[in-house]
């Protein structure tokens, strides 16, 4: 037995101290991630951090702050609708952070709040205004969206990055913190050799990803503008929802669920919430069954929850029409600047009255 | 219970601890006992889901101390039968259909393993090779040893007893030993086989995207990258979990039979099997094809045949080993392209010792081409032929139908050709800097610089593990 206590002590010891000359040489290296002082989810590509769920996961530390907020959540329309700089430039006011994350679905976006309610003191979350974005590609069931082979099943995107390097457990109940929440910097430090590897691997073998992938290349902003949509490619966006929403003609009540119970969590600890029920083309809208019962659900529901104190509703039907989206669901980059005036519009007394006695 | 996740290896790690706590046989048996019953117990949330197992176990137990006692034919003959229904049963045959299943989910992990072990006890057994009855202590632990129960390697109880009655002793070389090779196991299985899993996950995702109709050309590519990246994930995945076991199984003083010996060396089909999960292929041998070849001898005894017969009990004891891997009836064709491997194999050394003599087929054979070409022929045969693993029997028929024969063919002898050169390539580079290895290892030799070697393995494994969003599973389990 002293042996082999021997060799996992050597064994240990040689870990340290080999991790140690790694993590030294790649702060010398690299230098640690600056992410500025307001946190952009659509900015994750260029950083260490590379993916949004990463970038998310990792810095929204900086949240806790008793400061005004507004936190952008949603999906990749989010993401492309509302650029933070845009956003923040018409709200002086507050602090803009996109914290949205492609490809999630309201169950991801509770995850994101409970990520950024875990590392903020209840004085620092009663300074939180989260903007929702709503459409029916966010209450995608949770066994269509997560239940896939790459993944344990039903983890999200940001399931995955908390049990990537050990900061959570996965335990019969969910996730568990093994590194406390409000050591989440020290965290970050410890993992700096990680993130420049999985930088530079992920640098290095984009092409091959790529290929295996079968992506084609980003296109630049004014592609984007100029972009219209044959109906080829309409109908695959249409059978590319389908399935990917796992071919459901009804929205998940759980889904209703979990938004009402996110909803209740962050009025009841004096936050602020503005759902944005964001808008998709009419091809789109009209070709999907899943859509068009959204649409109806979406209608019954968005006049209760405006009622609420604490809840504001932006309709955004108006600000788009079928020309103004690159694709099935992402606004083109000339309609940003006329969405972030109407967000601001709804943040710009919300702030006012959160902030007067 | 994974064995690429935390719960095993702190299993394991309070499991060697014990045992080198209580070293005498009867501690190391009272903890591999209560090991066993731990790791069996953590594939299932329910008792009754054990049961099947446990009724296999006791119908094996009483069938083997039932020929052990008569020694007749006839007994061993009705608890073959027994156990071989029971068996057939329990794995759901898919052409047992709905009738003969039991109306609850239970355990089946393993099940394939301790059904060799119980044929192998009751084979034995009617040979007189077990003159003594076994304790029931130590038929559960050689059974269902936690180490071999999912998959192998096959132990003989005879090795396994006599590593049971050695009291455990280790010395610093031994131990060391034993943590590099568990270490490597995980290498294997953390580092290289996640990396052709994601590998043949992506490319095997495109051959089998019905939504995408690439040319001929393009296809039989990706056919091909899709049948080389399974192949070098099963096997470090395998072996990965191989070196894991003797690992552990070296610190708990039991000494587990060696399951791969370099199989891409092989340089025909039968020297490949004797290279890939090699107790299997000697437990086939073994129970298989000498009683086979036996039979065949006796009831064919015209010398002109001889050479022949062993031709035909290739491709039965071949047969049985493929069908063994599945329920379905992809992998019938399995068994049947292993048959065919074997037997078209063993013709041709009959007809070419025939024509060329032993020692012209032996010389010819010994050619740097004909070396290197055998082994591409090989590995491309097994690797196209192990598509039945990943492939349900629709999907393997709509793939062959879209290549043909001419894509088939095309397939194989481009996949040959390719890694015959790869190989070559790779054993000119391997000598080259043979020299500097010998010196790097010389240079490790010393506490510190082994440790930090083995430290930057695990740094390695722990990278490659935050890569990926799933350690990958261990595929044996399946089978």
């Amino acid at each position: 037995m002293k042996l082999i206590l021997t060799q996992i002590a050597q064994l240990l010891a040689a870990l340290l101290a080999l991790y140690g000359v790694l993590l030294a040489v790649s702060l010398l290296l690299v230098p640690r991630a600056d992410v500025g002082e307001r946190l952009d989810a659509a900015r994750a590509p260029s950083s260490l951090f590379l993916t949004e769920p990463k970038y998310v996961f990792m810095t929204r530390g900086q949240l806790n702050t008793p400061v005004d907020k507004a936190i952008l959540l949603g999906a990749s329309n989010m993401l492309a609708g509302f650029k933070q700089p845009q956003v923040q430039a018409l709200v002086p006011n507050l602090e803009v952070h996109n914290l949205s994350v492609g490809g999630s679905n309201i169950r991801q976006v509770a995850q994101i709040v409970d990520l950024v309610r875990e590392v903020q003191s209840p004085e620092a979350r009663r300074h939180n205004t989260y903007v929702i974005g709503l459409w029916y590609g966010l209450f995608t069931a949770d066994r269509a969206r997560w239940y896939t082979p790459d993944r344990h099943e039903g983890d999200t995107d940001i399931d995955i990055e908390r049990y990537r390097y050990g900061f959570y457990r996965r335990t019969d109940a969910g996730a568990v913190p093994l590194l406390p929440p409000q050591e989440l910097g020290l965290g970050v430090l410890l993992i700096h050799p990680y993130l420049v590897l999985d930088r530079t691997a992920r640098d290095l073998t984009r092409s091959l990803r790529n290929f295996m992938a079968a992506k084609s290349a980003p296109i630049t902003d004014a592609q984007r503008n100029a972009v219209v949509l044959s109906d080829a490619q309409k109908r695959k966006y249409l059978d590319f929802w389908r399935d990917y929403t796992g071919g459901a003609d009804k929205i998940d009540d759980t889904s209703i669920w979990v938004l009402n119970r996110l909803i209740d969590a962050i009025v009841a600890e004096g936050g602020h919430v503005v759902l944005v029920d964001m808008p998709i083309p009419a091809w789109h809208a009209q070709g999907s069954s899943l859509a068009a019962n959204y649409r109806t659900r979406v209608d019954a529901l968005l006049p209760a929850l405006r009622t609420r104190p604490g809840v504001s509703v932006l309709a955004m039907a108006d600000t788009a029409g079928d020309d103004d989206f690159s694709d099935e669901v992402h606004p083109k980059p000339r309609v940003t600047g006329r969405w972030a005036a109407r967000l601001a519009a709804v943040l710009n007394p919300s702030s006012s009255e959160r902030t007067t006695p | 219970m994974a064995f690429t996740s935390l719960t095993f290896l702190a299993f394991i790690t309070a499991v060697v601890l014990l045992s080198s706590l209580w070293p005498t046989p009867a501690g190391r048996s009272a903890v591999l006992l209560v090991a066993n019953a731990v790791f069996i117990g953590s594939y299932v949330d329910r008792v009754v889901q054990l049961v099947p197992l446990a009724v296999f176990l006791l119908v094996g137990y009483l069938a083997i101390e039932g020929v052990r006692r008569s020694r007749s034919a006839w007994s061993l003959w009705a608890g073959l039968a027994v156990i071989l229904a029971g068996f057939i049963v329990l794995k759901r045959f898919s052409f047992l259909g709905e009738s003969l299943t039991l109306p609850f989910s239970y355990l089946i992990v393993g099940l394939s393993y301790v059904l060799f072990r119980v044929l192998h006890l009751m084979v034995d057994a009617k040979q007189g090779e077990l003159p003594q009855r076994i304790a029931p202590l130590h038929f559960f632990n050689y059974s269902c040893n936690f180490l071999t129960f999912t998959a192998g390697p096959i132990q003989r109880y005879q090795d396994y007893a006599a590593n049971q009655t050695r009291a455990l002793t280790l010395d610093e070389a031994q131990v060391f030993r034993a943590f590099a090779r568990l270490i490597r196991g995980f290498l294997k299985v953390g580092v290289f086989s996640a990396i052709f899993n994601y590998l043949f996950d992506n490319m095997s995702g495109r051959l089998l995207d019905a939504t995408l109709t690439p040319s001929l050309p393009v296809f039989c590519a990706l056919v091909v990258a899709s049948a080389v990246f399974y192949t070098i994930y099963l096997y470090a995945n395998f072996a990965g979990y191989m070196d894991i076991v003797i690992g552990v199984g070296a610190l708990m003083g039991q000494e587990l039979p060696e399951n791969f010996n370099r199989p891409f060396l092989a340089r025909s089909f039968l020297d490949f099997w004797s290279r890939w999960h090699m107790t299997l292929s000697d437990w086939f041998k073994t129970y298989v094809f000498n009683p086979l070849l036996t039979v065949l001898a006796r009831r064919f005894t015209s010398a002109q045949a001889g050479p022949y017969l062993g031709v035909v009990a290739f491709f039965v004891t071949f047969l049985i080993m493929g069908v063994w891997h599945g329920t379905t009836a992809v992998f019938v064709v399995y068994g049947l392209l292993m048959g065919a491997g074997a037997s078209v194999n063993k013709l041709w050394q009959v007809v070419m010792t025939k024509r060329l003599g032993k020692k012209g087929y032996k010389a010819l054979a010994e050619r740097t081409p004909v070396i290197y070409l055998s082994r591409g022929l090989t590995f491309a045969y097994f690797a196209l032929a192990l598509s039945c693993l990943w492939l349900d029997m629709p999907q393997l028929l709509s793939l062959t139908h879209r290549l043909g024969v001419a894509g088939v063919l095309a397939c194989y002898l481009g996949l040959a050709v390719a890694t015959g050169l790869a190989f070559f390539v790779w054993d000119a580079l391997t000598s080259a800097v043979a020299s500097w290895r010998v010196r790097a290892s010389a240079a490790a030799g010393g506490v510190i610089a082994r440790n930090l070697v083995l430290a930057f393995q695990v740094l390695l494994i722990v990278t490659v593990a935050s890569f990926f969003h799933k350690a990958p599973e261990f595929v044996y389990r399946a089978f």
